[in-house]
């Protein structure tokens, strides 16, 4: 028993050792950039590779391959924010998350085409091998060796952060650039450095790794957002706060792996989720960060006005013609691809109305639409329920968890809400990973459709793209009539000001929930009509990847657009079939669009079709041309 | 200059007897980390009149209108309102009791019109499914009409408020905080970063919200005060320096000492 718990131990120790060379790395680039970097597992999984790369194909002894490695990456970091990163300094912190998520994809992708997607050994160096007795225990020489490692490198870094005139520079410039800059500190200069030591510290981890997991394009993603969760837990900031919080949850998880390995992976997450109820700014973490949130996280201005009442006489026409457009439509078109992009639209929707209306976060909307398509394929194929109740339970339990969701989303505000609702997600995702009913990697499959009302033969797919139909008009006519409601307009004010909306005696609060119950019904009935559409419901309809998608989708339309969505879900699931034969070059070429559209056209297609097309001033629309940069960091 | 009968602002119960105060700060103090903001103030502010609080900068003022609407969390001391104890009471909450306040940044919605930010005040109420209800259904009373309409704001109502000059934000910043019907109005700062042609109108919009409610207003400007200032608190350091009627304030000495500096030591 103490050896099995004594083994757990090292294991805590190690993956410790890696999360906390990984949450250094993030902490520093968020503190100086005021980005957070996506690119951050993609780094770790590249220093991996490299390691591997140097050893096995060139011939490299061990250590030269960690140095070659380390800087390696730490060099590609450098041309990453040289080339890229540096564009998105002046906008808000969004887009250079949103860029640096593409590029993720885009680099995984790579790898995936390169190497496929099962791992590669990688053997420790012979003198590594074997074991230390330390007395009471025997440690595995290649186990102790990280610990030292990452444990020197880490207080390394603390001290000159901390003690040198090196560090001060560094702490000058994240705590005031501009000040910083006016003292003649090389801000520019000390960015790129930033980001190039923290692409190494990943580069490091990376190749570290490589002997204790197997060396995967992949290896990188999930371990991403455990140290979101991690930083969000030390709070950010605070270096010693971080590296603290990652040995001791690394070592948290590795005990509730010994006892009860089902919740080993959510415990992380779990965690994060308590901290943020009883103490929101972290463990470590000063409270004076939190009164910065109010204004650094203010969305970039707006042009249009939520002013003038809609038009009542246009409609009439206007809707004729989409009703007439959308019975058309499948004569032409495959109905199931429309039923699929109609499917993602509503899902963008749901993404987009709460970052462009309402001025929330969410980029955990995948767990939404998992958990609604999970829950209609049970109803439809074990439950056995009529197909209307089986998609009212999907809808009502993807709304149920956006209420707990936006219950620890709105404890923060802008890119901090991005990183809790993607762990809150990734926590849901593991949950479902581990739930039986979801059969795990196979999903649900052979869903039945059934029949609609006792009337509507779904079996037919002209009938589930007249559902679709139906619901995608239902979303797109409900949101027009919510931003033109009460509702719509505090929403507006909120985004605006919300310290403002306070003092005027609204409960915000409240109201941000609100919106999230709304956006999640969206999420939902994206989610059940997939599964009834494609009678399925699997793992990848949960992952964060999805989320992205709707990310892009918002992107690629115009965010904060009403139609933006569906323009965005046309160009991506087209861009989608078309690519299918190119295979895992799919991601690669989504991810390259992803990061070109934050870098060329952020105002999405919809700011220049949409003047060509109609002038109306109906309601307000998110012009991120319009982008403020903030002054202080969130 | 059309008048608006005042008493149809906003109702307030207390006015009058005096006896009460309607707001009673004792003790408070509030602290960031090791810097200590506010050090024991204590203040009476009773139904009407107009109250200000000046003092150079960093002497806490905002803090003190932070910690009384809600805004920041005082660590000893109580603020009492009306009957109430309502320290450390949330913002949105005391504004529904009718202390309501501005920001020192002008803090109005720059996405809706005019009119709709004066709404925006009249939807505190509203919850459920009242909020899904059209907007601007419901009519601007006469009384915020009428100050709509001598704030000169009534032809701009469709405008967005973001296309407004500096000054005309500040003004429906007032008007709307006056749409709530606030027994007590807090302004912070009123006059910052005013052109001098705003300022008097801003002084009118003041002294015609205290007809009905009490206000209390941090200001920089001197003249202001000593034109609108029924008791001027002086606070310097966090604590506070002395208190009385503006003239009584400007010939104290150690009021000159706080805002010039100790000559003698330098």
């Amino acid at each position: 028993m103490f050896d099995l718990v004594l083994g757990y131990l090292i294991i805590g120790l190690v993956n410790g050792s890696f999360y906390a060379l990984l949450s250094l790395g993030l902490a520093l680039i968020f503190g100086l950039l005021n980005v957070l970097n996506m690119t951050h597992g993609a780094l770790y999984m590249m220093g991996a590779f490299a390691a591997w790369a140097a050893v096995e194909k060139l011939g490299f002894g061990y250590l030269p391959a960690i140095g070659l490695a380390s800087v390696g990456v730490g060099a590609a970091g450098i041309v990453i924010e040289r080339c890229l990163l540096r564009h998105t300094y002046k906008l808000d912190p969004l887009y250079g998350f949103m860029l640096t998520f593409g590029l993720t994809t885009a680099i995984q992708g790579v790898f995936q085409v390169q190497f496929g997607s099962t791992g590669l050994p990688f053997a420790p160096p012979a003198w590594l091998a074997g074991g230390v007795d330390l007395g009471f225990m025997f440690f595995p020489t290649y186990r102790l060796w990280v610990v030292v490692v990452a444990l020197a490198i880490c207080l390394g870094l603390w001290l000159v952060i901390e003690r040198t005139s090196a560090g001060a520079t560094l702490r000058a410039a994240s705590e005031n650039a501009g000040i910083a800059e006016a003292l003649g500190v090389r801000v520019p200069k000390v960015l790129t450095a930033t980001f190039g030591i923290g692409a190494a510290l990943a580069g490091l981890a990376g190749a570290l790794a490589a002997p204790v997991y197997q060396v995967s394009p992949l290896m990188g993603s999930d371990i991403l957002l455990v140290v979101f969760a991690i930083i969000v837990v030390g709070g950010m900031g605070s270096i010693g706060g971080t590296i603290l919080a990652s040995y001791c949850l690394a070592i948290i998880e590795a005990l509730i792996q010994a006892f009860y390995p089902q919740a080993a992976n959510i415990v992380i997450f779990a965690f994060m989720c308590v901290v943020l109820m009883v103490r929101p700014q972290g463990l470590f973490g000063i409270s004076v960060v939190r009164r910065h949130e109010f204004r650094a996280a203010r969305l970039p201005a707006t042009r249009e006005a939520g002013i003038a009442a809609m038009p009542v006489l246009t409609p009439v026409v206007v809707g004729a013609a989409i009703v007439a457009a959308l019975a058309l439509l499948p004569l032409f078109v495959y109905p199931i691809y429309l039923v699929k992009i109609f499917c993602f639209a509503i899902f963008a929707v749901s993404f987009n109305f709460l970052l462009g209306f309402a001025g929330i976060v969410s980029f955990g909307q995948a767990a939404l639409f998992g958990t609604a398509a999970y829950i209609t394929a049970q109803a439809l194929k074990v439950w056995a329920l009529p197909v209307e109740l089986a998609m009212l339970a999907g809808i009502a339990a993807a709304i149920a968890l956006g209420l707990i969701m936006g219950a620890f989303a709105i404890r923060r505000r802008g890119i901090y809400q991005a990183m809790i609702t993607l762990a809150v997600a990734q926590m849901v995702y593991f949950a479902y990973v581990q739930a039986a009913f979801t059969h795990g990697e196979d999903g649900i499959h052979s869903v039945p459709r059934g029949i609609l009302f006792g009337l509507i033969d779904l079996r037919d797919d002209r009938a589930v793209y007249a559902l679709a139909a139906v619901a995608l008009l239902a979303v797109f006519l409900g949101l027009r009539g919510l931003l033109s409601s009460r509702l719509g307009l505090l929403l507006v004010a909120i985004r605006d000001d919300e310290r403002r909306a306070l003092s005027l005696g609204h409960n915000v609060n409240a109201l941000k929930v609100a919106a999230f119950a709304i956006a999640s019904a969206c999420a939902g009935l994206a989610g059940t009509l997939s599964a009834v559409a494609f009678q399925l419901a699997t793992l990848s309809g949960a992952h964060w990847h999805l989320s992205g998608e709707a990310v892009l989708m918002a992107l690629i339309g115009g965010i904060g657009t009403l139609t933006g969505p569906l323009v965005g879900a046309v160009v991506l699931v087209t861009m989608q079939q078309f690519l299918v034969p190119f295979g895992a070059w799919v991601l690669v070429i989504q991810g390259v669009v992803f990061a070109l559209s934050v870098l060329l056209f952020r105002d999405g297609l919809v700011a220049w079709i949409g003047p060509a097309l109609k002038r109306t001033r109906s309601w307000p629309t998110f012009r991120p041309s319009a982008a403020i940069q903030s002054g202080t960091r969130p | 200059m059309r008048s608006v009968p005042a008493s149809r602002l906003a109702r307030n119960e207390l006015a009058g007897g005096d006896a009460e105060p309607l707001l009673r700060v004792t003790g408070l103090t509030v602290r960031f980390g090791d810097f200590v903001a506010l050090r024991d103030v204590s203040l009476d502010l009773y139904g009407r009149g107009i109250h200000a609080v000046i003092g150079p900068n960093g002497a806490g003022k905002s803090t003190l209108f932070n910690a009384i609407s809600g805004f920041a969390k005082p660590e000893h001391g109580n603020v009492h309102f009306g009957n109430a104890d309502v320290t450390g009471e949330r913002a949105d909450r005391l504004a529904r009791l009718g202390l309501a306040r501005s920001f020192q940044m002008c803090a109005t919605f720059p996405d809706l019109s005019v009119a709709d930010n004066v709404r925006t005040a009249l939807l505190r109420d509203v919850t459920g499914i009242g909020l899904l209800r059209r907007r601007g259904g419901e009519k601007l009373d006469p009384a915020i009409e009428g100050l709509l309409e001598e704030t000169g704001l009534s032809s701009e109502r469709y405008r967005r408020a973001a296309d407004l000059s500096y000054g005309r934000r500040r003004l429906l910043e007032i008007v709307t905080t006056l749409a709530l019907r606030p027994k007590l109005l807090l302004l912070d700062e009123p006059m910052a970063g005013l052109a001098r042609e705003d300022i008097p109108a801003v002084t009118r919009l003041i002294d015609k919200a205290a007809e009905d409610c009490a206000v209390l207003f941090v200001e920089h400007n001197l003249p202001v005060v000593e034109r609108l200032a029924k008791r001027v608190t002086v606070l310097a350091g966090g604590s506070v320096l002395c208190e009385g009627s503006y003239r009584e304030v400007a010939s104290d000495p150690r009021v000159r000492e706080a805002y010039i500096g100790d000559v003698g030591d330098v």
